[in-house]
């Protein structure tokens, strides 16, 4: 039934007006049975993050259009960049003036969960009704035990790699343990085919794999209690592992932020990395639009889980996308229907498809959106919510987690001793001074 | 009006020049009110409340309490924060210096006899007025690992053999962005040292050169000297441009390869903004003004050997 | 000695008669090309070598970007005004345009006047403690922006001014007020005293002395004060990013930023047409004043 809606409406988006009729109806419907009615008169001002692909933001448009002629709440949206996201966000926490919701990255929420509208109504209501939270996201949703905000999606980042240099290096299928992984590096660099995982600043893609590997092998910037817990032998186990990695990867990887990998891969100088869909879908595209080079390129990328280090279980990091209204707004209720709206079967289906595999449910109702299963290359994605750990690995998601992560605390730590400039001792001395200066 | 009334009892004596001085403040304070009021509200306010939370342990939507010197006592083993007072330093000394020996040799030729003066003249100021965070960003993708337009070329004459790798290695993204910052700042500097070029008149070194000094000596002992005023006032505003640079940092390197890059400035605002520790990161910042004053004082009484060329000097 | 000086003075009108530097007559022509020629083109390739890598990212055809094996970087085959269309129409870039010249021009037209009048003050009126707000006023260029941001974002909210352009138009002019006023400080200084005293004694009002007869004389002052002002607010970044949250109401390099990066994906093209087309309104208007420029910083030195 669902899948039925879901595929008029793509149709009749493809179609242009009629879409604004069924998806119209639909929000009426919904506004009638939205245990939140808007303020009389409300207005919202929205801040999200600037799209990865535009299909997304799209079938975002509408959906908001369809919730203001529902609702008659007018919705303002603005785009920030994805760094620019959280000092904007910050500014409007401090001040107590700015945006009614924000849509942004990570930890955000708990950055200041004490100015997040309470949103734990809205948490039950949507577990209740999509089959419950996949466990990933949660905490992101979550300060001390009460919903701060909703965990929308995840973006996933995997192995992106080329099957035929994979095939050249003696690999049929992609290693699944941290020795065959290095093994497959190895030969990657042997054949002049390298891998590259950035290094440098970079928000998305560095923290993203180096906790991977930080955790794989069992180390943890703090522990449960929220201790410092980064001086440990598994830390040491990391770095050396890691340093070993670095010495197969391409140059240049300390300078990387998170484009530079994308571009490295599309010009053929890059055959395996860590990242989102969007390389796939980028040289797809430009493929579709008759690049011979960029279909061929396509055409041999393929996905994979990140390989499970020897704690035995995933350990991956993926990034986040919560959304938090301030409880400084003078409507709730009319952020609080947006978001479930947002939330809702016929909104999310179609929205998610829009996304291309580039962002991932976070409730369990939509672990069958067919967009896991139209391409198979894009199937690993639709696992990102389940794998992931929070920020703050074991620990408790807390502010001091978050600024640990914008700090570059890990991935300063693997950076350091990959480029030689510390010894082991010193530069897990130096991390650990970080953290507790952090953690105080 | 007024003003000619007060003019007009002047003769009076003492006691209407004491009037006219004290009518003199008041005027002054009208006159001043403008800038004052602007410099206060938007500049003196937030520069006092800013140093007050580097003694807070204020995060992004908590205000802090007072903690002291907690954060100075952090930071002051900090090895990162140290790094970037180095950078800082190590940037402002580094950059400035090589912008004025550029600037004044540029200066130098614009001031000639050329054909297309002001064409030069205009061509030269582009990188001035190009937005930097956008020129940034043209610079990183000039020092790409991979798409570097340099590495291409040198791989091409055969003169490297593998791409350079500009920003991933501590020492080369440093003199990378150096780079970029004297490229930036180089119109300025000539331009406004060519105003400085042409008070001096064209005269004194056909005298000079008729006593038979050097082209070296005439600039020695006649450009130099004459051009002193401007040099400082040129090099203070160029230090402080130096010393207190972000947009550059932010879009090239984002403090990267490993902190390495970060200036007092970048660090401040990782810290505070997206670390959310608005304490710590106004401490850094706090602590940016001794080290501003100092390069400021070198700058300005180095060359500068007048006394402090302000609104009295002249009386 | 005065003779010496008449000799060469007809000596080089006789050789050259618009010699701007003594020296330039006696040099030859190779030597000329090696010791200026050379030189110069050296510097300008290198000042706008990044320049030229900016129009030609504008105009390269998407797939010639990141290939550098079929196509030399150095050139573009088949240009295209893809960018710059997107650009243009598929953008709000007219919109962010305007908001850039109406911010600056408003600053700095409230600067000016500001500085006007402050360095007036200090310089001509004199009145006690001149000395100490010109040293104040000197020290407030010493406060960086990255510091005062956090702040200065709440005193914009408390004046309800978030998200206004109005809210840069009032902060940025505190970066422009020290420099002007500074500059027309020294400006001003060298008009003489007696032209104003005269003006006194013949009745004339402070304001009217002001702008009859010290403004007109400081007009290249004025050019040079407002072009800098000019620059530094269409180029400024971290208060345009804090204050302004809708997108109708960035300015350029703010909006250029956040509009064409998607995610991890930069819309190289756009982003650099977005830049050469942001700088033009710029460029001309200093190949216009460039000379005014030049010789009203010299009158902001010379005593």
């Amino acid at each position: 039934m669902t899948d039925f809606t879901r595929r008029t409406l793509i149709r009749s988006a493809a179609a242009a007006g009629l879409a604004g009729g069924t998806l119209l109806d639909l929000a009426r419907a919904f506004a009638q049975e939205s245990p939140w009615k808007p303020e009389a008169g409300a207005s919202l001002n929205v801040l999200r993050w600037k799209q990865f692909v535009e299909a997304e933001n799209t079938s975002f448009v509408k959906m908001v259009d369809a919730f203001s002629k529902a609702t008659g709440v007018k919705v303002n949206v603005s785009y920030e960049s994805f760094d620019d996201i959280q000092p904007k966000a910050s500014v409007a926490a401090n001040t107590g003036q700015g945006p009614d919701l924000v849509w942004g990255l990570h930890s955000l929420p708990q950055l200041f969960p004490e100015k997040c509208l309470p949103m734990d109504d809205v948490a039950d209501y949507l577990a209740k009704t999509y089959g419950g939270w996949i466990k990933g996201p949660e905490p992101y949703g979550k300060a001390n035990g009460k919903w701060v905000a909703i965990p929308v999606a995840v973006n996933g980042g995997y192995m992106n790699y080329r099957i035929s240099s994979m095939n050249k290096a003696g690999f049929k299928t992609f290693p699944t343990d941290f020795p065959g992984f290095l093994e497959l590096c190895k030969a990657l660099k042997k054949n002049n085919t390298p891998a590259g995982f950035a290094l440098g600043h970079a928000t998305g893609d560095a923290n993203s794999w180096l906790h991977w590997i930080l955790w794989g092998h069992g180390g943890y910037l703090i522990d449960k209690d929220n201790k410092v817990s980064i001086n440990s032998p598994e830390t040491a186990k990391a770095l050396e592992y890691c340093k070993q990695l670095y010495g197969t990867f391409i140059e240049g990887t300390p300078s990387w932020n998170d484009a530079s990998n994308n571009k490295a891969f599309l010009a053929g100088d890059l055959h395996l990395t860590l990242n989102g869909i969007s390389i796939y879908v980028a040289a797809k595209t430009a493929g579709a639009k008759g690049d011979e080079k960029m279909k061929a390129m396509a055409e041999d990328i393929d996905h994979a889980l990140n390989p499970v280090g020897p704690v035995g279980h995933p350990t991956e990091l993926q990034l986040a996308f919560p959304i938090l209204g301030f409880n400084f707004t003078k409507v709730p209720n009319a952020a609080k229907a947006f978001i479930a709206f947002m939330m809702s079967a016929q909104q999310y289906n179609p929205w998610l498809e829009g996304a291309q595999g580039y962002l991932t449910q976070t409730l369990h109702a939509y672990d069958t959106n067919p967009v896991w299963t139209a391409d198979p290359k894009n199937k690993v994605f639709g696992e990102a919510s389940a794998r992931t750990l929070p920020i703050s690995g074991v620990g408790p998601l807390s502010p001091q987690a978050a600024a640990a992560a914008a700090d570059f605390i890990v991935v300063d730590m693997f950076a350091r001793y990959c480029t030689g400039q510390e010894d082991l001792k010193t530069t897990i001395k130096t991390a650990e001074r970080a953290a507790q200066r952090t953690f105080r | 009006m007024t003003d000619a009334t007060a003019i007009a009892t002047t003769a009076g004596g003492r006691t209407t020049w004491e009037r006219l001085r004290s009518h003199r403040d008041w005027l002054g304070f009208w006159f001043m009110a403008p800038a004052a009021a602007i410099l206060i509200l938007f500049l003196a306010y937030p520069l006092g409340l800013g140093v007050w939370l580097s003694f807070t342990d204020a995060k992004i939507g908590r205000p802090g309490h007072f903690i002291g010197l907690d954060n100075y006592d952090w930071l002051s083993d900090d090895s990162v924060f140290w790094g970037s007072v180095f950078f800082t330093c190590f940037y402002t000394l580094v950059a400035s210096s090589i912008k004025f020996a550029i600037g004044l040799y540029l200066a130098l030729l614009l001031n000639k006899n050329l054909p297309f003066k002001a064409l030069l003249r205009s061509i030269v100021l582009i990188p001035f007025v190009v937005p930097t965070v956008l020129s940034a960003i043209a610079f990183w993708w000039i020092f790409d690992s991979q798409f570097s337009i340099i590495s291409w070329s040198l791989v091409k004459l055969g003169l490297i053999d593998r791409y350079i790798d500009f920003l991933g290695n501590p020492w080369n993204a440093r003199w990378c962005l150096i780079f970029a910052n004297i490229w930036r700042g180089v119109p300025f500097v000539a331009i406004t040292l060519l105003a400085g070029l042409q008070t001096v008149s064209p005269s004194l070194y056909e005298a000079a050169t008729i006593d038979g000094a050097s082209r070296w000596q005439n600039f020695r002992h006649i450009t130099y000297p004459l051009l002193t005023p401007i040099i400082a006032v040129v090099m203070t505003f160029s230090v402080l441009f130096t010393f207190t640079d972000f947009q550059l940092i932010w879009a090239m390197t984002r403090g990267g390869p490993v902190n390495a890059t970060h200036l007092m400035a970048t660090l401040s605002f990782q810290r505070a903004i997206l670390g959310g520790s608005l304490g710590e990161g106004a401490a850094i910042s706090t602590a940016m003004i001794p080290f501003l004053l100092a390069a400021i004082m070198v700058s300005w009484f180095g060359l500068q050997k007048r006394k402090w060329q302000q609104g009295g000097d002249n009386d | 000695m005065t003779e010496v000086t008449n000799v060469s003075e007809r000596l080089s009108s006789a050789h050259l008669a618009d010699a701007s530097e003594g020296m330039s007559y006696l040099e030859s022509l190779p030597r000329k090309v090696v010791t200026t020629w050379m030189p110069l083109t050296l510097i300008l390739i290198v000042l706008l070598f990044p320049f030229y890598w900016m129009v030609l990212t504008a105009v390269k055809p998407n797939e010639q970007l990141i290939d550098m094996t079929h196509f030399n970087p150095f050139f573009v085959v088949g240009p295209t005004l893809d960018h710059i269309s997107e650009l243009l129409f598929r953008s709000q870039y007219p919109r962010w345009l305007w908001n850039t010249t109406y911010v600056s021009v408003l600053a700095t037209f409230i600067s000016l006047i500001a500085s006007v009048m402050a360095a007036y003050a200090i310089v001509r009126l004199r009145f006690s403690g001149a000395q100490t707000v010109g040293g104040l006023i000197f020290l407030a260029y010493l406060v960086p922006p990255s510091i005062l941001f956090i702040p200065l974002a709440a005193i914009v909210q408390s004046y309800g001014l978030f998200n206004s352009p109005m809210a840069l138009v009032l902060v940025y002019p505190t970066i422009l007020i020290p420099f002007s006023t500074w500059l027309l400080m020294g400006y001003f200084k060298t008009i003489p005293f007696e032209l104003e005293e005269c003006a006194l004694i013949d009745g004339a009002s402070r304001l009217q002395i002001l702008t009859k007869i010290i403004l007109p004389l400081a007009v290249p002052g004025l050019i040079s004060a407002g072009i800098f002002s000019l620059t530094l607010c269409w180029n400024e970044f971290i208060y345009a990013l804090t204050f302004i949250s809708s997108t109708e109401n960035k300015t350029v390099p703010v909006a250029i930023v956040t509009n064409f990066v998607d995610g991890d994906i930069y819309h190289w093209g756009a982003l650099m047409a977005g830049a050469l087309v942001g700088s033009l309104p710029l460029i001309i208007l200093y190949s216009f004043f460039v000379e005014y420029y030049v010789s009203a910083m010299t009158g902001a030195v010379k005593e």
